[in-house]
């Protein structure tokens, strides 16, 4: 994932392969092009392990909810592998990484980095943008307008914003 | 378990000493130092899996602490005796209480990981004084945890507490087929979260982490307790010869060159003293450094002009330096 | 107000060596006296002055507002209790006289007449203390407290109670590791400031203690600068430039941190101990004027942007050069 010197996560250009160690795996796509690389993914999984492949429109809350049941009932040898945009991947990542999957267990492919989630400090509301880092999005529950930062929380997978004009004399 | 460090002569920080208060020998072979400080009063805590290294006449041995961490007045470590060993062992065997013996605060590394939702504790023969030591405190603060335990037959040192202590969460094995099919089947079988520690025989450390990756585990699951030397090294002795004053200082195994300098007269600035901070480079004009710093950059290890005197040694009995 | 004045001058970390400052990994082993050139501070972990119950109430009502300033990922318990258990007696150490502890095995009595104070609770027991270990220990040392787990060979931020941050957010950060909490900061990631860091922080051992100091500025006496509250003071830094009282507003804040590997947990202890004085109170002693005004007149304008120094550094730079 190489998001070494920053918590803003590189995606490598290279996608991903299969871990040839895991005995079972759950892939998870979102969105058409999410889809094409876990149908891509499963044919590359050697033969014998136990395979399943979710298609999402994006990380909603019944497909999270699936993920976290399957997570309670993984064993040690299982890996996550999730495709899509970086928004769904990144919500996906967090609710795993909550439940105590390690990094070491998820390998990703992101799709676009377009769609971001910025959570707002001084309301606690995450806004849905497409607002670049450094760029203003307006927060969806205190109306500031937010600079997005480019620091992201794993366990919320979320951008942080900031009010962008609190240091202007009104 | 134990392993046998070089001796170190000259003195170091933080040396805890020790009189033997009781010895127990309940299994033949394996015998059980009680310390307290000489003075009395609390010891250091220390995380589950943690050693000592204790000064054992020419050698420095490191004997895991079996106790659960918490602040207490003394700790118990179990000995096995090794007829060919070293000699470090047949020392602790010479024991008796009242005897005084100095050793480190306790050093961790091996300690449980706090987000695994199940512990598996796998040790092999002596091997099982970390394990005692995880299985105390994961009683302590509630963990989930199991043991599988292979020791000779007649010859489990701590099985009786051990069984008072685990319960049903203990197994243990008189055979090593046995022993070794049911470390597989757990390594087949734990949920997801499960993180498995080994300590003991180097073949069944070995099994366990062949068997553990063949079956998917991710090495971050992975425990196995082994001492690190390199922790601990006092490094060879080597002569400073300074170019400016003509001054030679020696620098004996043990004591840092910053502190042979210092000792020496020579003032060199410094803060960290670990490696890390950059303030005591001094310049090196002949001989190669033996860099242990965290500071120089590969380049500049390469280049060898120029060491961090707080930790680095030499590679020659010479090191010549620019001061 | 004048022996108040004085003694916040007296007991100052003022934090610059030379006239430039460059981030480093700076540490050192705590607990030594540092001289100053208006007194001294540094002989503690801990380090109680005149602002002791005033500070404490402003977290009290910092946290009511803002419960979120305190964080705990559910596997940190048993490092809070540590965290707790450690501080707790060297707060009696630093306060006697007017605190006591009493210990009864686990069953621990606390009083702190400075606040009021009186608690019994049993270590480990989580109904015993129903705020938590950490919120109690955030409730009697002014310090904030990170705790960081370590695994995976990194640390992770996983709890930490945070009422005086210098423009981060503890509610946001939890769960980072150390490398990306750091993110945001210029420079440290290529000059390997905090890789090292990290390396140096992994390898201490239990009961180690070490310190270093960091450095901002704040305008007013105000503690809470976290992102949380960025709307709340953030025109400051813009209305102060053109305000006559500049240097009575306008305050160096420097950050005693101390990390300190907890015994029974591992994880590391990183106290925040936050220091404000005004340009006024600092220019009583001129080689701080002289100094600070070099540091500042020389920081490079990235680290002084990351800083939020920028919109009044020039006005600082010339109330104390024109003095
Ligand atoms: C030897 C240890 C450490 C070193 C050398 C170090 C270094 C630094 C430096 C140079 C900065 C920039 C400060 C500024 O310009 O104002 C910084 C910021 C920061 N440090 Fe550390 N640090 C250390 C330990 C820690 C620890 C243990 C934590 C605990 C989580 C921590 C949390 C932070 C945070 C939250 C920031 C602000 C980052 C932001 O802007 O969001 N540091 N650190
Ligand atoms: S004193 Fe810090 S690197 Fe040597």
């Amino acid at each position: 994932m190489g998001a070494e010197h920053t918590s803003v996560p590189r995606w490598g250009t290279e996608r991903p392969a299969p871990d040839p160690s895991a005995r079972a795996l759950l892939l998870v796509g979102f969105g058409a092009r999410g889809c094409a690389i876990t149908t891509a993914w499963a044919a590359d999984v050697p033969a014998g392990r136990a395979v399943e492949v979710l298609a999402a429109d994006d990380a909603d809350e019944a497909v999270l909810a699936v993920l976290t049941a399957r997570i309670a009932g993984a064993r040690v040898g299982w890996r996550l592998m999730l495709a899509g945009p970086e928004a769904d991947v990144l919500a996906a990542r967090a609710v795993a990484l909550r439940a105590g999957v390690l990094d070491a267990e998820i390998r990703c492919a992101v799709t676009s980095t377009e769609r971001k989630r910025v959570y707002c400090p001084h309301c606690r509301t995450t806004t849905a943008t497409t607002a670049p880092v450094a760029g203003e999005t307006p927060c969806d529950g205190c109306g500031r307008r937010l600079h997005v930062y480019a620091h992201v929380s794993r366990r919320a997978g979320a951008y942080l914003g900031f009010m962008a004009d609190a240091e202007e004399v009104a | 378990m134990t392993a046998t460090l070089p001796a170190r002569t000259a003195a170091r920080t933080g040396v805890l000493v020790l009189a033997v208060a009781a010895v127990a020998d309940d299994v033949p072979g394996i015998r059980t130092l009680t310390l307290r400080r000489s003075e009395g009063g609390p010891l250091p805590a220390y995380p589950a899996g943690s050693h000592l290294v204790m000064d054992c006449g020419d050698r420095r041995n490191a004997y895991s602490l079996t106790g659960d961490g918490s602040p207490a007045e003394e700790y118990r470590v179990s000995v096995l005796l090794c007829p060919d060993g070293d000699g470090g062992s047949a020392f602790v065997h010479r024991l008796a209480v009242g005897d005084v013996v100095t050793a480190s605060r306790p050093r961790s590394a091996f300690a449980p990981v706090s987000t695994a939702r199940h512990h598996l504790l796998v040790a092999g023969g002596i091997g099982i004084t970390p394990m005692l030591s995880h299985a105390r405190a994961a009683v302590r603060w509630k963990r989930s945890f199991e043991l599988l335990y292979g020791h000779r037959p007649g010859a489990g040192a701590h099985l009786d507490e051990l069984r008072d202590l685990c319960g049903d969460r203990l197994a243990a094995y008189g055979s090593t087929p046995e022993m070794l099919a049911a470390v597989r089947a757990a390594l087949a079988d734990r949920p997801l979260g499960t993180h498995v520690y080994v300590c003991g025989p180097a073949p069944l450390i070995a099994f366990v982490e062949e068997t553990a990756a063949e079956l998917g585990w991710p090495a971050e699951r992975v425990h196995a307790e082994r001492f690190s030397a390199a922790d601990l090294d006092p490094g060879e002795p080597f002569t400073a010869r300074l170019a400016r004053s003509g001054t030679r200082v020696p620098v004996p195994s043990g004591t840092s060159l910053l502190s042979a300098l210092e000792e020496a007269g020579v003032a060199v600035p410094n803060l960290c003293r670990q490696g890390v901070c950059g303030e005591c480079r001094v310049p090196v004009r002949s001989g190669r450094p033996l860099h242990r710093d965290l500071y120089l950059s590969e380049a500049e290890r390469a280049a060898g002009d120029a060491v961090m005197c707080c930790v680095s040694r030499s590679v020659d009995d010479e090191l010549e330096l620019d001061l | 107000m004048t022996t108040a004045l004085s003694s916040r001058v007296a007991r100052f970390p003022f934090p610059f060596a030379t006239d430039s400052y460059r981030y480093s990994t700076n540490v050192e082993p705590a607990r030594r006296p540092v001289t100053t050139a208006a007194g001294g501070w540094g002989a503690g972990v801990l380090d109680v002055d005149d602002d002791y119950a005033a500070e404490l109430a402003e977290r009290r009502a910092v946290l009511a507002a803002d419960p979120t300033r305190c964080q705990e990922l559910p596997h940190m318990r048993v490092a809070s209790w540590d965290a707790l258990t450690t501080l707790l007696p060297e707060l009696a150490d630093t306060l006697p006289g007017t605190t006591s502890l009493d210990r009864v095995g686990d069953r621990w009595t606390w009083r702190n007449d400075r606040l009021g104070t009186a608690r019994t609770f049993t270590v480990g027991d989580d109904d015993s203390l129903p705020e938590g270990p950490l919120a109690f220990l955030g409730s009697q040392i002014q310090d904030d407290v990170v705790l960081l787990d370590q695994r995976e060979g990194a640390l992770w931020a996983d709890a930490g109670l945070v009422t005086f941050a210098a423009d981060w957010s503890m509610g946001f950060d939890v769960g980072m590791r150390f490398l990306e909490v750091h993110g945001p900061v210029p420079r440290v990631h290529e000059a390997g400031v905090v890789q090292r860091a990290e390396q140096f922080l992994m390898r201490l051992q239990p009961g180690e203690e070490y310190r270093r100091t960091n450095w901002t500025m704040t305008v007013d006496r105000r503690l809470d600068t976290s992102t949380e509250t960025y709307a709340d003071w953030g025109r400051d830094r813009r209305l102060v430039v053109d305000d006559p009282a500049l240097p009575d507003r306008l305050h160096l804040r420097v950050e005693v941190q101390h990390l300190i590997r907890l015994g029974v947990s591992n994880a590391v202890c990183f106290l925040v101990r936050t220091h404000v004085l005004s340009l006024r109170e600092l220019a009583t002693v001129p080689e701080w004027r002289q100094r600070f005004a070099a540091v500042l007149a020389e920081l490079p304008d990235d680290m002084a942007d990351y800083k939020g120094l920028t919109r009044f550094r020039g006005a600082a730079v010339d109330w104390l050069t024109s003095r």
